[in-house]
């Protein structure tokens, strides 16, 4: 790309906030990951059988020939080709607590990066990507296009967003599987403070409709660590009751609540066979997204999550 | 509730710090909005309150134990009869104890002294003090030594310390007894204040000033509680008050008649008193008084022949009796190989010009024969100038008209080194010329200022006689053994008006008058004596009777003396004087029992001077300018105003002390009881310190068990 941005080394998401046009952003960021010199990481469940390979321990059983074994009693694997139409859908939570940032960029900042990030490497795929944008209520359901101008429209609809406090992840993931016609790749970014059970009901029903599932977690750094010194008074964002308290007295208790959390959280997800990463909102956005499709590569390989290339 | 150091009160405005950074900490919130409210759940509420609440109690703890500490440190104590008070408090007191150690307690009545029996009453109210107690141990005197001052109360030491102390040979001086001990009791940091005087209550000193101790130990007992330990003891003591020349010249091969005065201070007649009197401390005399009434002093002469030049140890001691520190008596002479008299004449020198008079009343004692140890050189006063004064122990001028101002420098040299200088007056006198030559820059050459003659002629036609004013100076002793009509012989016609300066003293006086016939005031390290009247006949007729003769030896041997021949008291300071700067920076005293005390030489008034501050022995003392040069004895003799060793009666002391607030205690046990009766106050300070303490290890070990309880609080969630 001759309009990549060379003399950046890694995309800081201050940096990317400074830069304003979120499609530039996009493009940095998935330019920056070497689309091409890989499969791709996104494996849709519309899949092109490709040839036959004798199977060799560790492959996934799942992908064995059975027919083939019914006629010669040998075992062969089924390779595919991924299958560039297919269909991702960005679900972006946008309640008052994703505005909450430590730093300069907050939550929704950050998921807004993302998930332009994630619509441009689909779309540079040919595939076709949507959007929905949600709260208390669903406010933005956009069904999934192929026109790389839809990062544009991302953008515009985040603007157009006010926070709205309460969030109900689990009836909204509800409503937003109904909305949904065909399988899809679903990519949920959200900070998820909700009660874990909640929102797996939400997440399961998405996977009960058959749809391929990532979470990505944003957190800020802040809350992964509580590192506030002194009296705070902590502000509920979604109008819980305040708490004036020297956090770093109590910052065990709270490091433990959230550790529960994010335990019980991924376990749930490991359950329902859904991809979940954690995201500090402080980290490079080609980093975190590096990261992920590495682990989610990994994880595919391992068979353990049914995506199909 | 009574605080020794109020003013510590303040400190526990500290309190107020824990809180003030507490309520800082509290007030200095800082706001954000925050999302994961859900992880900030009941528990951490819970904890957070915890913490809260810990913190509080923290707070309580450390500001109580601050509280307790402060309070402490402010020595609190509490008049209270309550159990609890009595249970958490300790009796405690500063304690003065003062213990009379005049020489006066050196009597001996039984096998004891006064002062063994006054240790043994220390004791008994040191049995009373408890350890850590703040003690005073102060021996009176004339000058009151601090043996421990405020010290923490430790026994052994402090039997040790007792039993190192000895009676003095101090009097005691009462009067500053009552302020020192009220400064020592002021000084003490302790609820409690006890004063313990332990004394053998002289009656001499007591009973005079019966009203002004009972004031002052009554203002004593407002801030203490007094104890007076009475060491009673009978009146028999005898006592050498007195020893002093009486008449005869110091020089070698002569002999002196001293007088010694021995006091019976007891209540029973002394008998057969005997005296003996020591040269060098071999006997060379022996006296015995017969009988001494009850109060009463008698005199005894002892001679003393000298034999060699140089100075010479003179004592008069009495027989052992029951106090031993006044029965001797000391004094100094210093005998002269020879003494030479510059006699300068002024008139015309006829058969009766003072000159010749003068020198034949020197040389009075063996007309027959020449004296080799006193010589006179007779000269007019116009030859004077050829004269080397420094070949002379004394000068007389006789009615010399006039001096130059040299001369006058130079008499006034030859006086302050320690020589003596008579002065006549006569008809040749010129009156303004002696007063301007006289008046030297600091004082004067000459006792007084010369104004004109006057005529002393009686109604009857002849002139007046004279009268020895001080009876007690060493040129009237003579006098006074005299008859009283060769006193009388004596006649003055005529004498010259002067006006004495303000160091003068008059030593003779014309009778019946207040005029001076005889002035004498010190220059330096000598003397000068200046006679109103002239030395031959034209004024009067002294110099035929016989008391021409026996004032001018006895001036001459006066004049001839030096100052350390005067004995002095214990307590006064010694000095040795020189004229020139001596080798040595240093001077030595060698005391009495053998110490050694070495003072520098300073420079005053163009002199060198060692100054010895405070005599505290009775006895010679030897000055030397350095170890290896020859010493100077100077005698140094009890106050014997001490002598009078009568203790006060019961009934006495009892009306004295009515209504001051003091306890008379006699026994040990009475001492231990009034001790204990009187201390009310029970100290808290220990146990604030120790639950001030305690408070904190209790805030410590609560902080500590809090923080380890915290990560288990985690976990539970």
């Amino acid at each position: 790309m001759t309009d990549h941005i060379t003399q950046i080394n890694y995309l800081d998401p201050e940096l990317l906030q400074k830069l304003g046009d979120l499609e530039l952003v996009a493009r940095e960021v998935v330019e920056g990951l070497r689309v091409g010199s890989h499969r791709s990481p996104l494996r849709g469940f519309s899949t092109e059988f490709a040839h036959h390979r004798q199977y060799a321990p560790g492959d996934p059983i799942r992908d064995l020939d059975w027919r083939v074994y019914g006629r010669t009693d040998r075992y062969y694997t089924k390779l595919y080709e991924a299958e560039t139409n297919f269909d991702c859908h960005v679900l972006i939570d946008a309640s008052a607590s994703m505005s909450y940032g430590s730093g300069k960029v907050n939550k929704l900042e950050y998921a807004k990066f993302l998930a332009a990030s994630m619509a441009y490497l689909v779309l540079k795929q040919r595939d076709s990507v949507g959007l929905s944008i949600f709260d208390s209520e669903v406010r933005t359901y956009m069904p999934p296009r192929s026109a790389m101008g839809i990062i544009v429209e991302i953008d515009k609809m985040l603007r157009e967003i006010v926070p709205t406090p309460k969030t109900t992840v689990a009836k909204q993931l509800h409503d937003i599987a109904l909305m949904m016609k065909r399988r899809s790749f679903v990519i949920l970014i959200s900070d998820l403070l909700a009660d874990v059970e909640d929102i797996m009901a939400g997440l399961d029903h998405l996977r009960f409709d058959g749809h391929n599932v990532v979470v990505l977690h944003t957190l800020d750094p802040y809350e992964l660590e509580f590192p506030f010194k002194g009296t705070w008074r902590f502000e509920g964002l979604e109008r819980e009751e305040p708490l004036t308290t020297q956090p770093e007295r109590i910052r065990e208790d709270y490091v433990a609540n959230l550790d529960k959390y994010l335990t019980a959280l991924r376990s749930g997800c490991i359950g329902a066979n859904i991809d979940y990463k954690t995201v500090d909102t402080s980290r490079p956005l080609d980093g975190v997204l590096n990261e992920f499709f590495a682990e989610r590569a990994t994880t595919l390989n391992g068979g353990a999550v049914g995506a199909r290339l | 509730m009574n605080f020794l150091n109020p003013l510590l009160l303040l400190g526990a405005l500290g309190i107020g710090l824990p809180i003030l950074a507490h309520m800082l900490n509290r007030f200095e919130v800082k706001h954000t909005d925050w999302a994961a409210m859900q992880f900030l759940n009941r528990s951490v509420r819970v904890r957070s309150r915890q913490l809260r609440l810990r913190d509080v109690i923290l707070l309580i703890l450390r500001c109580l134990a601050m509280l307790l500490l402060i309070l402490a440190i402010t020595r609190p104590s509490m008049k209270s009869r309550h159990a609890l008070v009595s249970a958490l408090g300790e009796k405690r007191a500063g304690v003065v104890i003062a213990l009379d150690a005049s020489f006066s307690m050196q009597h001996r009545d039984g096998t004891q002294t006064r002062f063994e029996r006054a240790l043994e009453k220390v004791e008994s109210i040191a049995d009373g003090i408890r350890t850590g107690d703040s003690v005073t141990l102060i021996l009176l005197g004339a000058e009151h030594r601090t043996v421990i001052r405020n010290a923490a109360f430790d026994a052994d030491a402090f039997a040790e310390l007792l039993g190192e102390q000895k009676a003095t040979s101090e009097a005691l001086h009462v009067d500053s007894v009552p302020r020192i001990l009220k400064e020592l009791a002021a000084e003490m940091k302790a609820p409690e204040k006890e004063i313990h005087i332990v004394t053998d209550m002289q009656e001499q000193d007591w009973k005079p000033r019966s009203i002004w101790l009972q004031e002052s130990l009554k203002d004593l007992a407002r801030n203490a509680s007094v104890f007076l330990v009475p060491i009673e003891g009978g009146p028999e003591n005898l006592a050498i008050t007195g020893l002093e020349l009486v008449s005869g010249v110091l020089r070698k091969g002569t002999s002196a008649r001293y007088r010694a005065t021995v006091r019976n201070c007891g209540a029973n007649v002394a008998q057969n008193v005997r005296v003996t009197g020591l040269l060098n401390r071999i006997s060379v005399d022996v006296k015995v008084i017969p009988v001494i009434a009850p109060g009463t002093s008698e005199t005894v002469s002892l001679f003393f022949p000298f034999r060699d030049p140089g100075p010479v140890k003179i004592a008069a001691e009495l027989s052992d009796d029951a106090l031993a520190a006044d029965n001797t008596r000391q004094a100094v002479a210093v005998i002269r190989d020879r003494v030479s008299v510059l006699c300068v004449e002024g008139s015309d020198g006829d058969g009766q010009s003072a000159g010749r008079l003068i020198a034949a009343a020197l040389r009075a004692r063996d007309n027959r024969k020449v004296q080799d140890d006193l010589a006179v050189r007779s000269v007019s006063w116009v030859d004077l100038p050829s004269q080397d004064l420094k070949q002379f122990d004394v000068v007389i001028l006789a009615d010399v008209p006039d001096i130059t101002v040299e001369q006058a420098r130079s008499f006034e040299r030859f006086v302050r080194a320690g020589n003596g200088l008579i002065w006549f007056a006569g008809d040749y006198v010129k009156a303004d010329a002696w007063n301007q030559r006289s008046a030297l820059e600091g004082s004067p050459l000459l006792p007084g200022t010369i104004e004109e003659p006057i005529s002393t002629i009686d109604a009857m036609g002849i002139g007046r006689s004279l009268d020895p004013s001080l009876t007690d100076h060493p040129v009237c002793r003579p006098l006074l053994s005299l008859a009283e009509d060769l006193l009388s012989e004596t006649r003055f016609r005529t004498m010259l008006r002067v006006k004495p300066s303000a160091t003068s003293t008059k030593v003779l006086s014309l009778a019946g008058s207040d005029s001076p016939l005889l002035l004498e005031h010190s220059l330096g390290r000598g003397h000068v004596f200046m006679f109103t009247t002239s030395a031959g006949s034209a004024w009067n007729n002294m110099a035929v009777t016989p008391v021409f003769p026996m004032l001018l030896q006895q001036m001459v041997t006066y004049l001839t003396g030096r100052e350390f021949e005067t004995p002095r008291t214990v307590g006064d300071t010694l000095s040795l004087s020189y004229v020139e700067q001596p080798d040595a920076t240093d001077a030595v005293f060698d005391t009495p029992a053998g110490e050694t005390i070495t003072v520098p030489v300073r420079e005053y008034r163009n002199q060198y001077v060692a100054l010895l501050g405070n005599a505290r022995e009775a006895g010679f003392y030897l000055a030397r300018v350095s170890l290896q040069a020859a010493g100077m004895p100077i005698a140094v003799n009890v106050d014997t105003r001490e002598s009078m060793v009568k203790s006060m009666l019961s009934a006495e002391t009892k009306r004295i002390l009515k209504d001051s607030g003091v306890r008379v205690v006699r026994s040990s046990d009475e001492i231990l009881a009034g001790m204990e009766e009187s201390r009310e106050s029970h100290s808290l300070w220990r146990i604030l310190m120790m639950a001030g303490l305690a408070f904190f290890v209790i805030e410590s070990l609560f902080a500590q068990w809090m923080s380890k309880r915290s990560p288990k609080t985690g976990e539970n969630h």
